[in-house]
């Protein structure tokens, strides 16, 4: 009985065979594939295409692991071990079927590839976004650089020309130079701000300033801008608002400004209200809240998600102008203070946008601490000697224009590493500052300071060196630090701040 | 005259391998992604034209491996010709290319080796040149399991030069 059973249950794993040297198969049990008879191995599958040559008179054993074999309709996958024999008995040729366990085997090795494959893909995605950003972040650094030399050149030209004579007429033609190009540097201003920031390369300085001073300031300047719109603009500052505080207030007059601008340009009619309250103030901290409301056209509940994003502008109306750059900058800047930017909006009646920024707030934070970058200039008894290394003649004529109508300069313009070294070392005449483009067309402006700061004279090495460039990311302001030059001037400059910097670092 | 030729496909997983040998064979692709475990044999006859020669190629899809040294040496008994798939999307499966040829080339001294850059669809030409220093100078073909894109050529060329 039990060996009917057998007979009847037991499924077949092995199959053995016989062949000769040839590679016809001599006797099989075929217990696997029962057409295994009087054929030559090789007619049966592809894979026994190999074994012919292993058939020779000698001992040896030959094990091939995971074949899949399909034979007579028959899907299996084998071991096969195929034994000659050194004594001239016909080889052996043995298949398992050990489909089960590689089934099992390759859907372990599935799930295992898929996840690697997929992890790998993922790693590449980052990468290839990382490079993307870092292309576009370059190319807007780039780009913002180029314009800004023609258009330090419009700015000081349109300032040099509104103090000649001029009629009302060509006055009024100043007036819109100056507001346009004003427009244009405020663009390239944002747009710069966002590739920095995009970049992770801002950081927020914490530095005491006079807090109550900076919102008077803001609220007189767009009182005036509200009523020229023909909008009122109501305020409101807390009494409890501490005086000096610690922070970045530059940054801080950003955000501000950018929602005040925000208000005012999508404003028709009402009015705009500027809220600053205290929210808490602990030992060391103030947490301040600041709301800037508008009666505008409001936003719809589906573009409430998209406002906040670069260059988004989520009106169509062409006549209201912007880059659509200024509510993303806010965000970025507020979230730096681990803060959140929030806005409720009714379509067609207004927008309120508000925030809560947290400061440095200690009684020890006095006025007279605030640092100051303004300096006067030296009271002269001679002329300073400053050496302008620059090959854009706009920057040369403007820079040229600005000293000379300042009275209390020579200047002299080279574009070449050798002139300017000779112009130092010319021991009749001590250069008093450098003003150094750092991106010569034909050199690097940081390479010349580098070949400077080795000259044998120790005056000579010592002299001031004024940066000029419009690359003023984080890392390139270390680089300036480190290799001597001790300020930047930012591009595109005007009057007041080239004479500002020239101030700060005569000796 | 009719011969018979065995080629062995080698490469990491995922690079392709099986959908080659799938368009050459059946002149078919799937974009599902079925993991190859031991090997699969595939044969397919062609005729050279030129020396008016059948040609029975005996084609071994060897399961991916991110080692070479990890494969089953049997696998490679009575070799006439490797291919070496790596994927040109995915750096992991070119990376030790040259160390990977290398270990066939000490394994099999007179077998050659044709190295060949799947997945070429997916990039651009710009790409590749731009690439062409990681994938070294070993590249013989770009191909597309997915487009059919030089694969017949891939396989002819092989013949025709296992003949000669």
């Amino acid at each position: 009985m039990l060996k009917e059973y057998i007979k009847k249950y037991t499924k077949p794993l092995v199959q053995y065979s016989i062949l000769d040297f040839d590679g016809n198969i001599l006797e099989s049990d075929n217990a696997l594939f029962p057409e295994f008879k009087k054929k030559h191995i090789g007619d049966i599958h592809p894979f026994f295409e190999i074994i012919t040559p292993l058939l020779i008179a000698e001992e040896n054993e030959t094990i091939f692991s995971c074949i899949h074999l399909n034979i007579e309709n028959k899907e299996i996958t084998s071991d096969i071990l195929l034994q000659t024999f050194e004594d001239g008995k016909h080889p052996l040729l043995i298949i398992h079927d050990l489909t089960s366990h590689y089934n099992n085997y390759q859907t372990t090795a599935q799930v295992r590839n898929e996840s690697v494959i997929n992890s790998q893909i993922l790693e590449l995605k980052n990468t290839y976004l990382k490079e993307k950003e870092s292309f576009k972040n370059t190319f807007i650094a780039n780009f913002s650089h180029e314009l800004r030399d023609p258009l330090t050149g419009i700015l000081t030209f349109t300032d040099i020309l509104s103090k000649t004579n001029l009629d009302l007429q060509q006055k009024d033609y100043v007036q819109i130079l100056n507001s346009s190009s004003g427009f244009l540097k405020k663009m390239i201003d944002d747009i710069l701000d966002i590739s920095i920031i995009e970049s992770g390369n801002l950081e927020l300085s914490i530095e005491p300033f006079n807090f109550i001073e900076l919102l008077n300031e803001i609220k007189f300047n767009y009182k005036i801008k509200a009523e020229q719109k023909g909008l009122e603009f109501h305020y409101s500052f807390d009494e409890k608002l501490p005086e000096i505080i610690g922070g970045d207030a530059k940054r801080l007059r950003q955000v501000l400004t950018n929602l005040l601008d925000n208000a005012l340009k999508f404003t028709k009619d009402g009015s705009i209200t500027f809220n600053v309250s205290l929210n808490q103030l602990r030992a060391r901290k103030a947490s301040i809240h600041f709301e800037v409301t508008d009666t505008g056209v409001g936003l719809k509940k589906e573009d409430l998600d998209t406002i906040f994003t670069s260059f988004s502008q989520v009106n169509n109306d062409d006549t209201i102008k912007g880059t659509g750059l200024g509510l993303a900058i806010v965000k970025y800047l507020v979230e730096l203070t681990k803060s959140e930017i929030k806005v409720s909006s009714e379509y067609g009646k207004g927008s309120t946008f508000s925030t809560n920024i947290n400061f440095v707030a200690t009684p020890s934070l006095k006025l007279d601490k605030v640092k100051s970058n303004k300096k006067d200039l030296p009271s002269a008894s001679r002329k300073y000697n400053i050496l302008l290394v620059e090959d854009s003649q706009i920057t040369q004529l403007s820079v040229l224009k600005i000293l000379a109508s300042n009275g209390l300069f020579f200047l002299d313009i080279v574009t070449n590493p050798e002139d300017a070294l000779a112009r130092i070392s010319n021991i009749d005449s001590e250069v008093d500052l450098v003003l150094m483009d750092i991106k010569l067309k034909e050199f690097q402006g940081d390479d010349i300071a580098k070949q400077i700061r080795k000259l044998p004279e120790r005056h000579q090495r010592k002299v001031p060196i004024v940066a000029m460039t419009a690359k003023v990311f984080k890392e390139d302001l270390k680089h300036y630090k480190k290799i001597g030059i001790n300020d930047v001037l930012k591009k595109p400059f005007n009057q007041s701040q080239l004479l500002d910097v020239i101030a700060r670092n005569l000796k | 005259m009719k011969v018979s030729k065995k080629i062995v496909l080698l490469g990491h997983f995922g690079v392709g391998k099986s959908s080659l040998i799938r368009r050459f064979v059946e002149n078919t692709f799937s974009e599902d992604y079925k993991v190859t475990i031991g090997v699969h044999i595939f044969k397919k006859n062609i005729t050279i034209p030129e020396q008016g020669t059948d040609v029975s190629l005996v084609i071994w899809d060897l399961e991916g491996n991110d080692d070479i040294t990890n494969t089953r040496l049997s696998y490679l008994l009575g070799t006439h010709a490797f291919i070496y798939v790596y994927d040109v999307t995915r750096p992991a499966t070119y990376e030790s290319l040259e160390s990977e040829i290398n270990f066939l080339k000490e394994k099999q001294k007179n077998t050659s080796i044709t190295v060949v850059g799947n997945k070429e669809d997916l990039v651009t030409k710009a790409y590749l040149k731009q690439n062409s220093g990681n994938f070294g100078s070993l590249t013989d073909l770009y191909v597309s399991a997915k487009t059919g894109d030089k694969v017949d050529l891939l396989f002819s060329n092989l013949a025709e030069a296992l003949i000669k």
